[in-house]
């Protein structure tokens, strides 16, 4: 994705556009998962936490 | 040049998003973990007993026991084997604490003995009845 579609996406998903959130939560995987560890162990609700987390709040980031 | 510049705030945008997406989660995951935490924790029988703590709770004793659903019934039957092999004063004792749930300084006034009494034999059954189950459980 190049930078300028990036930004497309990105302003659609704080807009509102389901699809372009999903387009962002599949490139940031690897963050979220990263963050989805409590105490060495992979905590499957932590993830859908913090997924959640990330779509009630994306709309607070400003460009 | 122009290009070049446009495409280097568009990067730029990714890299704040990258650190702001990094703090959210951060914090996110410091406040699930705290939520966790609020919860009510569980401590098995055994800790308790080590912590000298009485639990004169049937269902906790029950528990300690049934490891499988599955298996509970055959486990209920070893367990009255087992609970049937103790001496009658110590069954008695468990049945006071466990069945009529009475607290130790009331048995230990009615069989006119010292609570600390109670605290032991208590502690001797239950490592009778857990280790009968286990043996039984080993050579089946």
């Amino acid at each position: 994705m190049t930078a300028e579609e990036f930004k497309a996406v990105l302003q659609a998903a704080i807009a509102g556009s389901h699809e372009a959130l999903e387009t962002i939560l599949d490139q940031y995987e690897p963050l979220i998962r990263k963050h989805s560890y409590i105490e060495g162990r992979y905590d499957e609700d932590l993830h859908q936490y913090l997924l959640i987390h990330i779509a009630l709040n994306i709309s607070k980031f400003s460009i | 040049m122009y290009h070049r510049q446009e495409a280097t705030e568009s990067d730029e945008l990714r890299a704040r998003f990258t650190a702001w997406m990094d703090i959210l989660l951060y914090r996110a995951r410091l406040k699930f973990i705290r939520k966790e935490k609020r919860r009510i924790p569980t401590i098995s029988l055994d800790e308790l007993e080590e912590e000298g703590v009485i639990v004169a709770d049937y269902d906790v004793f029950r528990n300690q026991f049934k490891r499988e659903e599955k298996s509970f019934d055959f486990e209920e039957e070893r367990l009255a084997k087992a609970f049937a092999e103790l001496p009658i004063k110590r069954q008695r004792i468990l049945e006071m604490l466990f069945i009529e749930e009475k607290k130790p300084h009331q048995i230990a006034k009615e069989l006119n003995c010292s609570e600390a009494y109670i605290y032991n034999e208590k502690h001797r059954a239950l490592k009778k009845l857990r280790e009968a189950i286990k043996k039984d459980g080993e050579t089946q």
